[in-house]
């Protein structure tokens, strides 16, 4: 559970995202780079290995142009032609002689060169000539059945390359050579011996035995009978360990072909020489699979390696990034738990900072408003307390139950019962099983009762009327109300007015409020008694209507600020009271 | 702060390199599996002896195709028993995976070889072997089939009766005592042919000579002689010679050599027994290396022998056997 939420988390999210994205880059990129160097691989080691043959064929037809030209210069030499066709001469010195020359001549082309073992002509009978003076020829071996003389003496005068082969016909020397023979043929056309020059193999043996294509690749050569001149595993070949396609060498042109062999397929690159052989560059197929095999190898590490190093980058981004986010969420956390004395760093991301800011500015809103309910609830508490001080005036209660005695003592009996009774239904309306909100039908009965008790008290001084309006009678107001107003109409203005008092109380009615009009034509303020009279305490100069502002206050702490009380008086003119209330026909719709 | 995030970076770069290094490593191992480490000992690594020398170009063909790593040494000669003995000890002390040997006797050798066996090491055998059966695999000429060879091939050339003798080089070589067996399983029995009793040339040309004038002198009616190995051979040879019997006496001998070649030219000795060293190189690294892909290898491999004669020395297919390398 705990690991779905982490998977389901915003970091992860943002992670996730950031390595697929990656990931299909280095897929791409992988792919198509694999593929391209494949490609490049298998075309470099094609041409390297063609190169390379080109180069063997470059160095070996050098080496046999080399012996070319020596058998042209002999065989067009006109000493060499007349010592070979003069069956007789004049003088064995004369003999002698010519024989040196000629001698002298097959030695001089042996000069710096160590490539040549030996130069020699096998003239008819004993002409037998070397320029290999420290040399003897071998006894036992009968040259003119050796092969390359009788292939020369087939060939009529053109030179035939043998393959490579071990030279026995000196004493005590066995080297490998190839050897180029020509018949020479005298001006009458007949045979007049055989010219040989031998190649050490072993220079041609350098060149090939250090190729390599790839790890087990190599360069053979064969001759146009198929027979090996070079080949590096000749010994296998031979006793039959190995195979290698000579018959399809042979037909091949210059060109490449690939052996059928499954898992040790060989690629054949063949070219052929100016003198019939063909030299074979010979690699093996799995060899370049092997190369790509590492290639996709190193590819997919170096793919994995990035990938690892992506996530790791994602995941140390993504912290950095939704680590302001969690510690805005743990502040959240928090302020649910209810503790809003809590303040977040602002981050210097410009989205979360915005976002933290906000969240600053709202923790403190709340914190704001809070306090203001608090202190609110104590201000209502406070001005309920004063509003039931204003019902139990102690002197108004006092001086009612005065009069009250006093009317007894003179007998008035009915109004005794009057007063009494209205004291009793103004306690009662004030009481209204404690709530807060009454109907303003209470309200007024309340008032009722209280303007004749004063009536009765000031009976020559004082007159009333009531009319409300039967629709404002059971809109709500919050209770005493009245009282406070008419309390301050008396005692403030008509008490001090000579002749009647008369207080009037109305209803007016707006679309949504209600106005509770009380007029007396006492003595009334001037302008600037009427401006402080609903100022807060302090301001004040002295205590008077207490009552007024308390209801002021409540009317506002209840019903908002556009409501409450609003006085128009002139000296000597009356005052008039305005009581507004919004129109609140349930008191469970408004308060607490 | 800056120290918290300095050490992050630091902490992020260590991490790099060690991805770094993983990933060469792991490439490193995915691109060359591990190679079987194979110790060679041969019985001569001297440059002169052609035997040895191509038996060694047969071990790095096969090294080069096969692909394991190879090394290989050998005692000063092949009567370097004492020094063999010590070279395969430390062979053993490399810890390679497998051994291949020849061995100078057949007997002497046995305990070192089991000591190496018992620490794990595989044991194949190349040419010579010893009195043991670790081996997982022989690879040599089959000396008895060789014998056979050259008693025929002396059978041939008398093309008649005869008296013949034997000359053996050691007593010990398990290679001389198969041929030796070869000879006698092809030459006795048989009512027109005398076999003589073997002489032993005690390791050197010089006895080999001496020996065979002896018994052309003692028994003028021997008709042939066989050299069990060149020395022998050639010691023979070069008393057949200087008694001027080249011919009459008709010489039979193993392995080649360019004393053996001109003698064969000469026609003082009729065929030669040759062995295919450069087979026995390859083939040993071949089987060894098949051994541990734990492919069934054969318990005895029989490189072959060819009989070489005036006749076929020049044969294309011949002459590298005789002529081994292109640069003497």
């Amino acid at each position: 559970m705990r690991l779905l939420f982490r998977i389901r988390s915003f970091q992860t999210h943002i992670a996730l995202a950031f390595v697929a994205v990656i990931l299909l880059t280095i897929l791409i990129m992988g792919v198509t780079s694999y593929y391209l160097s494949r490609e490049s691989v298998q075309s470099n080691a094609q041409s390297y290995t063609a190169e390379i043959v080109k180069q063997v064929n470059k160095n070996i037809n050098s080496y046999v142009n080399g012996m070319t030209y020596m058998s042209d210069l002999v065989a067009n030499n006109r000493t060499v032609v007349e010592y070979l066709s003069s069956s007789s001469f004049s003088s064995l010195a004369e003999e002698k002689k010519q024989k040196e020359t000629i001698t002298d001549f097959l030695e001089s082309m042996l000069v710096s060169r160590t490539d040549i073992a030996s130069v020699n002509i096998i003239g008819n009978g004993d002409k037998l000539l070397t320029g290999r003076q420290d040399l003897d020829w071998n006894p036992y071996v009968d040259l003119r059945a050796m092969k390359w003389y009788t292939d020369a003496i087939a060939a009529h005068g053109e030179n035939v390359i043998s393959s490579s082969h071990v030279q026995p016909i000196f004493k005590d020397r066995y080297p490998w050579v190839v050897s180029l023979s020509r018949e020479l043929i005298g001006r009458d056309g007949q045979s007049l011996g055989v010219f040989l020059v031998d190649l050490n193999f072993s220079v041609m043996n350098d060149i090939l035995k250090d190729i390599k294509l790839g790890h087990r690749g190599y360069v053979f050569i064969v001759d146009q009978n198929g027979r090996l001149v070079y080949h590096p595993q000749q010994q296998l070949i031979y006793s039959n360990l190995k195979s290698e396609m000579i018959g399809k060498v042979l037909e091949a042109k210059n060109g490449t072909f690939t052996s059928n062999e499954g898992g040790d397929s060989r690629m054949y690159t063949v070219q052929d020489s100016d003198f019939g052989w063909k030299i074979v560059g010979v690699s093996y197929v799995n060899e370049l699979a092997q190369n790509q095999e590492n290639l996709k190898l190193g590819f997919l590490a170096l793919a994995l390696m990035c990938i690892v190093l992506a996530a790791m980058i994602a995941i140390y981004l993504t912290q950095r990034v939704s680590r302001p986010i969690r510690q805005l969420e743990r502040h959240m956390k928090e302020v649910e738990r209810g503790n809003f004395d809590i303040h977040v760093q602002v981050p210097r991301t410009i989205e979360i900072g915005r976002l933290a800011r906000a969240f600053n500015l709202m923790v403190g809103k709340i914190k704001e408003l809070m306090n203001q309910i608090i202190l609110d609830q104590e201000q209502k508490r406070q001005s309920e307390i004063n509003a039931l001080q204003a019902q139990i005036n102690p002197h108004f209660l006092y001086n009612t139950l005065d009069s009250i005695v006093w009317m007894a003592e003179s007998n008035k009996n009915r109004e005794v019962i009057a007063m009494t009774s209205a004291l009793a239904k103004l306690f009662r309306a004030s009481i209204s099983k404690g709530e807060e909100l009454v109907p303003v039908k209470n309200e007024i009965e309340h008032i009722t009762n209280y303007l004749r008790i004063q009536q009765m008290r000031y009976s020559d001084k004082l007159d009333y009327s009531i009319d409300i309006g039967d629709s404002a009678q059971h809109f709500y107001t919050i209770k005493v109300i009245l009282q406070p107003i008419v309390e301050n109409a008396i005692y403030h203005g008509i008490k001090k007015k000579k002749g009647m008092g008369f207080i009037t109380i109305t209803s007016e009615e707006t679309e949504n409020d209600l106005m509770l009009v009380v007029e007396d034509n006492g003595i009334g303020m001037d302008e600037e008694t009427v401006r402080t009279l609903l100022l807060p305490t302090a301001i004040r100069k002295e205590g008077r209507g207490v009552g007024v502002r308390n209801v002021h206050e409540r009317l506002q702490l209840y019903f908002g600020l556009q409501y409450g009380l609003s006085y128009s008086s002139r000296p000597g003119a009356g005052t008039k009271v305005t009581i507004t209330l919004p129109k609140t026909s349930n008191p469970l719709e408004q308060g607490e | 702060m800056i120290a918290s995030r300095l050490r992050t970076i630091l902490g992020a770069v260590a991490a790099v390199i060690a991805l770094v290094l993983l990933g060469q490593y792991l490439i490193g191992k995915l691109a060359k599996p591990e190679r079987i480490d194979i110790q060679v000992i041969i019985k001569s690594t001297d440059k002169n002896i052609e035997f040895w020398q191509v038996m060694k170009d047969g071990i790095e063909v096969a090294t080069n195709e096969f692909g394991p790593s190879v090394e290989v040494t050998g005692s000063r000669s092949d009567a370097d028993i004492d020094g063999q003995i010590a070279l395969v000890e430390q062979a053993i002390e490399k810890k390679p995976d497998a051994i291949i040997l020849a061995a100078n006797d057949i007997n002497r050798l046995v305990p070192a070889v089991e000591e190496g066996a018992k620490r794990g090491i595989r044991f194949f055998i190349v040419d010579s072997g010893i009195n043991s059966d670790i081996a997982e695999s022989v690879i040599a000429t089959d000396n008895i089939k060789a014998g056979q060879a050259a008693g025929m091939e002396m059978l041939r050339h008398l093309d008649g009766p005869g008296k013949i003798a034997i000359i053996n080089y050691v007593q010990t070589a398990a290679s001389l005592i198969d041929r030796e067996r070869g000879v006698r399983l092809m030459l006795e029995g048989r009512k027109d042919i005398e076999l003589m009793d073997t002489f032993n040339a005690a390791g050197s040309e010089t006895n080999a000579y001496q020996m065979a004038k002896q018994v052309l002198e003692d028994n003028p009616d021997v008709r042939g002689i066989i050299g069990l190995n060149e020395p022998t051979t050639v010691g023979a040879a070069r008393a057949i010679k200087e008694m001027g019997r080249q011919g009459q006496v008709k010489l039979i001998g193993f392995d080649s050599s360019v004393n053996e070649i001109k003698l064969l030219e000469e026609e003082a000795m009729q065929a030669t027994v040759i062995q295919k060293p450069f087979q026995m190189g390859y083939l040993s690294i071949k089987t060894a290396v098949e051994a541990f892909q734990d492919k069934k290898v054969p318990k005895v491999i029989d490189t072959g022998s060819l009989v070489i004669t005036k006749q076929n020395m020049y044969d294309e297919e011949n002459q590298k056997l005789l002529f081994p390398f292109y640069d003497k």
